[in-house]
């Protein structure tokens, strides 16, 4: 049939509604295009094979459709006129769908979207926060149409708006319209596309020409391909219009041969075209012309280059020339030549039809309309998004994107693909439009978006990119062929380890020449990658420098195990978790104490940074590592390690984590090592700050009677400053170590501080640990603060028979920085937490009777990313209480201590943080009064690397950080399988029982439990090392 | 185009607008470094050394490129582009290997000279390098990769001067160099080996193999010369060091080859040291030639000489001049025959290649000359090439026919029976069978006619003899045409509607129009095509006869031919005879028109031969006859670089110098004149021709004395008005084009203009006269005969360089293969092919190149002497020109009998 008037087309459209309307139909919409990689087609195929078999043919219309957004659910379907949205189907539910939902109307709950985090169902399309936010126009038809349905994209007004241009419209107010729209190109550079049109339409050469560039290259990109294959009738709708209104009879879709779908859909609606009259001569009688061919590239990315592009259809090499000329003025077969990409012209028709005006009311003033973004990477929803532009990357990637998967710390995101720039998370409120994305070093580009978090090196992802771009080089000019190679060697010897400072003022120089001297747009911005992640993220390059080490755990040859690399002590895990697998406990607790000075402590109290790193979580969830590790040291037998004390005396202030870390790695060296503590008790903060339900006293003293057998003198009672003046004692002994806690708690700074009941956290728990009677029976108990202390504080107020405990936290429950476990626990323990409360008086005559309050709210982000909280006007109001405990922070009690003025500035001691030398020589400092309050494993981490340097130092050599290149000796070569149980959960303490009590909490793995557990373990290094 | 202001470095310029950044910036003498630019080649940008700053842009953009426009600031030199070309200069270096203190290209090398110029001694890029094979596989050339800097020179030569398409660009990223198809050696491509690539390598990537280890830079001097092969006359240089010529460059002076050069020009110098070469002169005693002195051997000639003529009179000798010597020696040639023997019996080979364009031409239009210039082809609107293979004839004028058809959308029309490159870019090829040139040109001039193409207003105003011409023209069948030419008289509308319409249309031919026994009426056919459709007279038309050898139009210029004197003169006028027996201070000179090459062999009056330069053994028609003939010579003085095949029967050998050895004129194709100059001294004992010729005649009685040939240049302006205006030093580098009518002249781009030399152009019905053999049952195939890109003429000189018979080592005969089916021989097999004037042995070459019951053989070689086949007595009757083309031959198998 062919369509011989305007007339016969609207014609055509009214017939199709009106049966389309009687046929009252229940249309099941499968996504058939990107979701066919998870079985789509299987699914279509039950489906179109169960209708056939329940006759519902009648009833049912089975559609193949395009992309529908959600590609993170593949494969996914919608069903109408319900308005009923299925993620993840498979071939087995079809029957029940057909059954429940398309027969009764039922939502099946198990194949709805879910929200991430509440768990909530969103059975509607119309609630569902990934689709709700967006808003789409290019995307008008994808997922909702047959893409090889000619007549189902007529139905939805499709050429209506090239029958107006046609019939109302001359080319000059075509190109006015797309000119008032606003609308810029959306290939990347983002030029205004109908100047572009004005430009080809006044050049003087004939014929002229129309070219799609459908070669969408950049990795991570696929909005142009969801538009080809979901509803490639926008974008030829698109070219007719712009022929027209340039002048162009002829027209080319240079389209990418890996979109095999895209090049299929494309050929059957450009067949149908023809066939229907919509292509060819005098198109529905009204004397335009105009042909249309696909030219299928090969697949090489500078093909997206617009020269580049049409050297390629010509059939010569794709590579770039200089412009100008630029193609208006001579480009296809050096005639004036129109290129646009795929989305730019999928906005055409929308555009003529609801007017220039309305679409220049979308997005900003800058940059008219919507924008398609391809949301890939470390993203929980990643898929296809249509937003207005202006919207704020933070929408873009937490609320239609859901957030980071696995609970990760977003780091950045990479716009514009692999010319593009990243941004960092103090960007995230950053309008995504053209010019705020440029003034941040990054591009809109095509529009892919690739989110990276904590786990993603930025060296390694700027190497990723580079070696993409070197690769695609066209190698015609010297900076590209040779610079971007270049900066792949540079970048990859800083993944390597081999990297130097030098390196980076030679990437810098060698980007800005490359960037600047380069022929086409894939060598001038192929230096982006580096320049903006070092720009932001400098500090992890000069990590792989200075360190050798690549802090996200990514480049291979600078990590040994994720485990053991995270861990500040680099606690071999693997190894001590082979020996659990053989059944040797003492051989497992060789392994731990060879890194590790407090095995016991640990296993109970460490924050295990190796657990959020562990391989085995990418999986199912991390290996207990922690637990392991006390098993070990529970288990094991303990023997003093052999050591022989010949060499000088060294002091170490404080019997902390740091202390009995420093002393213990001092005394294998052979120094005489004595401690000077304080308190009555040795362990610091181990003893008089961590409660005893979490850290049992006699466990921790068997850790220390282990190191003070080793030949290490523990002098309790002995402050320094008091009794002991620092200089004295730099006389006796060769070097000292300070490593003294945190023991001055901050205070509020409000009025009322001083009322009787009001104690800091600090001091409550020593007083608790020290065995001071504290009876809170009866009474109501604040709590101010959020972190691990404030924990402890409510949690021991509970065991001290506290009638009622309230943690009040200013900022929300996502910015508590108190452990995600101890909270669990705490409001187990039916510990009341108020978030969003600010204390801004203590009440009461003389005894406090309460706090008088403020309702926080979150204002604007700060340079963190977080948002600030700020107090709400008249939210005044009084929180009565009994006690109140302040437990903000704590800072080292300098005062006391009479410190050299040299090295203390602020509440730290200023140090070189990687060997701990203080300004004055022989003296030496670490843990919490060089980095603040700060966890155990960072303290014990300072000791170990105090002691190295006070051997070095001793030893007459320079003290400097030589980065220890950690061995993988292994005993046995590992080959079991992957076993597939889940980790082992541990006993605790009933509930009931535990609140009142100080036992231990923690009950610790059995033999059998800590077997199976072990052997979750990956081995992931085992490829990295070779059984001699 | 109008006039912009630009401001560069701070200088206000006020230019025409169109052009680029560098353009101005050379006009002023601002420096801007440039690696892949070259002005001869398409712009590439790919360098980018020589980028600028330009103010409000925010990347540097190349110069090269980048189109100047008003009120543009540009900056060469800010600190920004400094540093942009040094670190472009360090990556290259990176990937470069610094083999300077071998490399041949140091002290040439552009890298070189950059790296110098921006202190870049080193690269703090340590990476990849590229790590590629060699290819020296073939004798002229090496291509070392590793040296590459990816200008993309050498490829825009292959692709867009020589449109070769042997190397591209491969791979793509830091693997991306130049490459063949599946990674071939040149050896094995479709390489001519014309070398242009190696002459644009800014680096030592491509370097000519025989100068490796010869000199650099410093050690050699550059001598402007000519290329002493074909017509063309291409600009070379020659490098010389002690004495020995190094290698060849293309000369470019904007005015004729812009450099480029063919596989013979550029690689074919090594006669000129060859150990063969001819040092002493040698008398032949007992049948064996032994050195003498040159008192002795011109002792000798005079003594024989002196003889013959007071025995026999002067028109006993029988003198034959050179193509392939200069002007002022082939003047002094023809004046020492005149002069000094007294005899009009001078001829040279023109005889055998444009004797019958001269003779046509001077009918229809008073000279015989190529009317336009070589670079008007690359400009002209229609082109028809009919009987010459240009790409192996004239390569470097091929090059202006490919550029026209590519570059310009000119329409080419070929016609010729073999299947030659050119008809890979014809528009129209016309098949036609040979001989049959001038049915083919009147069933075009029949459509022209009939469809009213003709150019009426040019035929009023210039032309006389049309009506008669039109009446015959239209009695013409154009299925007779058809029928007899074997061409479809679709092809032959579709040729004739072409150079009809076209605005501006040469037809160039070649020895295919001109060695039949129709080869003036050929060539008067070509010229009623120009004359009925006005393309002649006028910017890029007109006719276009190629001049075989390099100084075949000057020789001819110079009068060494049988009645005429220097200028064309005619011997028979009583006041020209007088007017150069005034001149050259004689009392008489002979009046009757002397004897033509072939007559003097076949004529008995002729006791005495003095033949310069030539080798009419191998080159004459009919091999065994005519060395019989040459045996009942009295007497046979050879003059010439090489004992040649002719000298070998002489009775006494005189040893001359090579064109690298002297000063002297050529004069090209395009009447272009132009310089040698001595570059080395005269190898042995050997003289320049013309130092022989004033010795003999000097010592026989006409003292000829010239201290220089610029002399004789000086001379010859005074007796030929189209060379009045010439002398040495207005030749200068790039040669000037005859007619030069005063000194202050400068000289004439195409001929014919407001009017022609005999007043209106003459239009003459030629009536198709068949070949004089025609095949038959005994001799069923058509023989043609000519030449090959490797090898010249009879070898003499190509044959001592090892490069060229390497690619071309035999002679082969090409059979089409439905013939070959009929004989029963493959490719490679030898045959035996015979016509009724005798029998070579030959390898096949089967191929559709040629057509049924067509065969062609090359002239060159004496293993298998393809004149021993042709026909000496079938002459066109004007210009006596032997039937090349055209020999009945029978081919036979090889059988265990032979």
């Amino acid at each position: 049939m062919k369509l011989n008037s305007v007339e016969d087309l609207n014609r055509y459209k009214e017939i199709l509604r009106n049966k389309n309307n009687k046929s009252k139909k229940i249309v099941v919409r499968i996504c058939s295009t990107g979701c066919r990689a998870f079985g789509a087609l299987e699914v279509l195929d039950t489906f179109l094979k169960e209708i056939k078999k329940r006759r519902l043919n009648d009833k049912v219309e089975i559609r193949q459709t395009g992309c529908h957004g959600l590609c993170a659910k593949a494969p996914v379907l919608a069903i109408d006129p319900l308005g009923l949205f299925y993620q993840q189907v498979t071939p087995i539910d079809v029957p029940n769908i057909i059954s429940h939902t398309i027969l009764k109307g039922k939502i099946l709950d198990k194949l709805v979207y879910k929200d991430l985090k509440t768990g909530e169902s969103y059975p509607y399309i119309k609630d569902i926060p990934f689709y709700k936010e967006q808003l789409k126009i290019v995307l008008r038809n994808c997922g909702i149409i047959d893409p090889t349905s000619i007549e189902q994209y007529i139905m939805r007004d499709g050429y209506q708006a090239l029958i107006k241009v046609l019939t109302s419209m001359k080319p000059e107010e075509v190109i006015e319209e797309v000119k008032n729209s606003g609308l810029r190109g959306r290939g990347g550079a983002g030029f205004p596309t109908g100047r572009k049109w004005e430009f080809v339409r006044n050049s003087k050469g004939r014929p002229k020409y129309i070219v799609c560039n459908a070669d969408e290259g950049d990795p991570g990109a696929f909005m142009d391909r969801a538009v080809l294959e979901g509803d490639p009738h926008s974008v030829l709708e698109g070219m007719l219009i712009a022929a027209y209104a340039i002048g162009a009879n002829e027209g080319y879709v240079y389209v990418r041969a890996e979109y095999p779908i895209a090049v299929y859909n494309l050929k059957i609606a450009i067949d149908k075209m023809y066939r229907i009259g919509l292509l060819g001569d005098n198109i529905l009688s009204t004397g335009f012309n105009f042909k249309l061919y696909i030219k299928e590239g090969a697949g090489a990315f500078v093909c997206g280059e617009e020269t580049a592009l049409l050297a390629s259809i010509e059939g010569r090499r794709g590579t770039p020339r200089p412009r100008p000329p630029f193609p208006a003025e001579k480009g296809l077969f050096g005639k004036p030549t129109n290129i646009n990409n795929v989305e730019t012209y999928a906005n055409i028709a929308p555009i003529i039809l609801k007017g220039a005006k309305w679409y220049s009311s979308l997005g900003t003033k800058g940059s008219c309309g919507t924008k398609v973004f391809s949301l890939a990477g470390k993203v929980r929803n990643t898929g296809l998004v249509e937003v207005p532009m202006g919207i704020t990357l933070r929408r873009i990637i937490f609320d239609i994107g859901g957030g980071i998967s696995r609970d990760r710390k977003f780091k950045a995101v990479q716009t514009g693909g692999p010319s593009g720039g990243c941004i960092p998370g103090k960007y995230l409120d950053l309008p995504v439009d053209y010019e705020s994305l440029s003034s941040k070093g990054a591009i809109m580009g095509s529009g892919g978006m690739i989110v990276t978090d904590e786990d993603t090196c930025m060296v390694d992802l700027a190497k990723f990119f580079l070696n993409f771009l070197r690769d695609e080089s066209c190698g015609k000019c010297v900076p590209c062929r040779i610079g971007t190679q270049r900066m792949y060697e540079i970048l990859d010897k800083i993944t390597k380890g081999k990297g130097t400072r030098e390196d980076i003022d030679l990437l810098y120089m060698l980007a800005e020449s490359v960037k600047d001297s380069s022929l086409c747009g894939l060598g001038q911005t192929s230096a982006n990658p580096i320049l903006s992640t070092l720009n932001y993220f400098k500090d992890e390059y000069m990590y792989h420098i200075d360190y050798k080490k690549c802090p996200a755990g990514v480049c291979e040859e600078l990590i040994t195990s994720p485990c053991r690399d995270t861990c500040p002590i680099n606690d071999d895990a693997q190894g001590y978790i082979d020996f659990i697998k053989r059944g040797d406990i003492d051989g497992a607790l060789a392994v731990v104490r060879k890194t590790n000075p407090l095995p016991s402590v640990c296993g109970r109290a460490c924050y295990h940074p190796c657990e959020r790193k562990c391989k085995r979580g990418e999986i199912d969830k991390p290996v207990s590592i922690r637990l392991l590790k006390r098993y070990i040291a529970d288990k094991g037998k303990w023997i003093p390690l052999k050591v022989k004390l010949t060499k000088d005396k060294v002091a170490v202030i404080g019997s902390g984590p740091a202390g009995l870390s420093c002393a213990y790695f001092l005394v294998q060296k052979g120094y005489k090592v004595e401690i000077f503590e304080s308190l009555p008790v040795s362990g610091g903060m181990l003893a008089v700050g961590i409660p005893s339900y979490r850290l049992p006293k006699d466990i921790l003293k068997r850790d220390i009677d282990v190191i003070k057998k080793m030949g290490v003198r523990i002098h309790l009672n002995k402050r320094i400053g008091k009794e002991i003046k620092i200089f004295e004692l730099r006389k006796e002994f060769k070097a000292l170590f300070l490593g003294i806690g945190c023991h001055k708690p901050l205070m509020l700074n409000i009025p009322g501080e001083n009322k009787e009941g009001v104690i800091t956290g600090i001091e409550f728990l020593r007083k608790v640990n020290l065995g001071k009677k504290i009876d809170l029976k009866g009474k109501k108990v604040l709590v101010f603060g959020g972190g691990n202390v404030a924990i402890d504080v409510a949690r021991v107020s509970l065991r001290l028979k506290a009638d009622e405990v309230n943690i009040l936290y200013r900022r929300g429950p996502d910015e508590m920085p108190a452990s995600k476990e101890e909270i669990e626990e705490a409001l187990e323990e039916k510990i009341n937490i108020m978030y969003f409360i600010a204390p801004l008086e203590v009440i009461g005559d003389k005894k406090v009777t309460g706090v008088k309050c403020i309702k926080m709210e979150l204002g604007d982000f700060d340079e963190s990313g977080r948002r600030k909280p700020i107090p709400v006007k008249g939210s005044e109001h009084i929180v009565p209480c009994d006690v109140v405990i302040i437990a903000i922070s704590q800072v080292p009690d300098f005062e006391m201590l009479n410190l050299p003025k040299e090295i203390v500035v602020g509440n730290k001691i200023i140090v070189d943080r990687d060997t701990m030398v203080t300004s004055i020589a022989g003296i030496f400092a670490g843990g919490d009064l060089v980095r603040g309050p700060s966890t155990i494993v960072d303290a014990m981490s300072d000791g170990k690397r105090g002691a190295i340097s006070i051997d070095k130092f001793l030893r007459g050599e320079e003290v400097k950080f030589v980065p220890e290149k950690l061995k993988l000796d292994r005993l046995y070569k590992l080959e079991e399988e992957v076993v597939n149980w889940d980790r082992i959960d541990v006993k605790k303490l009933k509930l009931k029982t535990r609140a009142c009590s100080f036992e231990e909490i923690e009950e610790g793995f059995s033999d059998k439990e800590a077997l199976l557990e072990s052997q979750r373990c990956l081995q992931c290094d085992k490829n990295r090392y070779e059984i001699k | 185009m109008n006039k912009i202001k630009i401001n560069i470095d701070g200088l206000d310029i006020e230019t025409d607008s169109g052009k680029t950044i560098m353009e101005v910036a050379d006009e002023h003498n601002v420096h801007i470094p440039r690696l892949c630019y070259h002005k001869s080649l398409p712009i590439q940008a790919a360098c980018r050394l020589c980028v600028v700053e330009v103010e409000g842009i925010r990347n540097l953009v190349s110069s090269c490129s980048y189109p100047i426009s008003d009120g543009m600031k540009i900056l060469t030199n800010s600190p920004r582009v400094v540093k942009a070309r040094k670190v472009i200069l360090e990556l290259l270096i990176s990937n470069h290997p610094l083999d300077c203190m071998t490399c041949e290209e140091c002290g040439k090398c552009l890298l070189q000279k950059y790296a110098y110029e921006y202190k870049v001694s080193d690269s703090r890029f340590k990476g990849r390098k590229y790590d590629l094979p060699k290819d020296d596989k073939n004798p002229f050339f090496i291509a070392d990769y590793n040296k590459c800097i990816l200008c993309g020179r050498c490829i825009a030569a292959c692709k867009e001067i020589q449109y070769c398409n042997v190397v591209d660009f491969v791979n793509r990223g830091f693997d991306c160099r130049p490459g063949s198809e599946y990674e071939k050696t040149f050896d094995k491509t479709e390489c001519v080996f014309c070398g242009n690539c190696v002459s644009v390598c800014p680096v030592g990537a491509l370097i000519e193999k025989d100068r490796i280890g010869k000199g650099r830079e410093w050690d050699i001097k550059r001598v402007s010369s000519i290329c002493p092969y074909c017509g063309v006359g291409c600009q070379i240089s020659l490098i010389v060091k002690d004495n020995n010529v190094l290698w060849i460059e293309g000369r470019d002076t904007g005015t004729l080859n812009n450099g480029w050069l063919c596989v013979k020009g550029r690689f074919g110098y090594k006669f000129i040291n060859h150990p063969d070469r001819l040092k002493k002169p040698l008398i032949k005693v007992n049948g064996k030639f032994k050195e003498t002195n040159w008192d002795e051997a011109i002792d000798l000639v005079i003594k024989e000489f002196t003889k013959i003529k007071n025995k026999y009179g002067p028109d006993a000798f029988g003198i034959l001049s050179s193509a392939k010597c200069t002007n002022e020696e082939n003047y002094l040639m023809q004046k020492f025959a005149r002069v000094v023997l007294g005899t009009n019996n001078i001829d040279h080979c023109a005889r055998l290649c444009h004797a019958p364009s001269v003779s046509a031409l001077s009918k229809t239009v008073g000279s015989a000359a190529m009317s336009v210039s070589i670079e008007d082809i690359s400009k002209a609107d229609c082109l028809f090439v009919i009987g010459n293979n240009t790409t192996e004839t004239h390569p470097v004028t091929a090059l202006y026919i490919k550029k026209a058809v590519n570059s310009n959308g000119t329409k080419l029309i070929v016609a010729d029976p073999r299947k030659i490159e050119l008809t890979n870019y014809a528009t129209v090829w016309l098949r036609h069978k040979t001989g049959t040139d001038v049915m083919l040109l009147n069933g075009i001039a029949k459509v022209i006619i009939e469809e009213g193409l003709v150019n009426k207003e040019f035929i009023k105003d210039r032309v006389d003899g049309y009506e008669e011409y039109e009446r015959e023209i239209k009695n013409i069948s154009l299925d007779e045409v058809s029928n007899i030419t074997k061409v479809s008289k679709d092809k032959i509308i579709q040729a004739a509607r072409i150079y009809g319409k076209a605005s501006s249309a040469i037809i160039l031919w070649g020895m295919g129009i001109t060695q039949h026994i129709s080869g003036t009426d050929n060539a008067i056919s070509i010229s009623n095509l120009a004359l009925i459709t006005g393309h002649i007279g006028k910017e890029n038309a007109g006719v276009a006869p190629l001049r075989g050898q390099c100084n075949v139009q000057g020789s001819c210029d110079m009068g060494a031919l049988p009645d005429v004197y220097p200028g064309y003169q005619s011997v028979v006028k009583s006041e020209i005879r007088e007017k150069f027996a005034k001149e050259w201070n004689v009392s008489i000179l002979p009046e009757k028109p002397g004897l033509t090459v072939v007559e003097m062999m076949q004529n008995k009056t002729i006791k005495v031969m003095y033949i310069m330069g030539e080798n009419p053994i191998l080159s004459d028609p009919n091999y065994n006859k005519l060395k019989e003939e040459l045996k009942h010579l009295e007497f046979l003085v050879v003059q010439d670089i090489f004992l040649n095949e002719t000298a070998e029967l002489a009775d006494v050998v005189l040893p001359a110098s090579s064109f690298a050895e002297k000063d002297g004129t050529f004069t090209n194709t395009e009447r272009r004149i132009q310089r040698l100059n001595k570059a080395i001294n005269p190898v042995g004992e050997s003289k320049p021709d013309w130092q022989i010729i004033c010795e003999i005649s000097t010592r026989m009685g006409y003292a000829m004395k010239y201290n220089h040939p610029s002399e004789i240049m000086d001379e010859i302006a005074k007796l030929v008005s189209s060379y009045a205006g010439v002398n040495y030093a207005k030749i200068g580098e790039s040669g000037i084009q005859w007619p030069v009518l005063s000194s202050t002249h400068p000289g004439t781009k195409f001929l014919h203009k407001e009017k022609f030399p005999i007043g209106k152009g003459k239009l003459i019905f030629t009536k198709y006269i068949p070949p004089n053999e025609t095949e038959d049952k005994n001799y069923p195939y058509l023989l043609m005969t000519g030449r090959i890109l490797f090898q010249y003429h009879t070898r003499t000189m190509t044959g001592r360089v090892d490069g060229l018979n390497w690619k071309a080592p035999e002679p082969l005969i090409e059979i089409n293969t439905k013939d070959a089916l009929k004989i029963g021989c493959k490719s490679g097999d030898r045959l035996k092919v015979s016509s009724r004037r005798g029998e070579i042995i030959v390898k096949a070459n089967i191929t559709d190149k040629v057509p049924e019951g067509e065969v062609f053989i090359t002239f060159h070689y004496k293993d298998a002497i393809a004149n021993a086949l042709t026909n000496d007595e079938a002459l066109d009757p004007y210009s006596k020109i032997p039937e090349y083309k055209v020999t009945v031959v029978k081919i036979q198998e090889k059988t265990t009998k032979w």
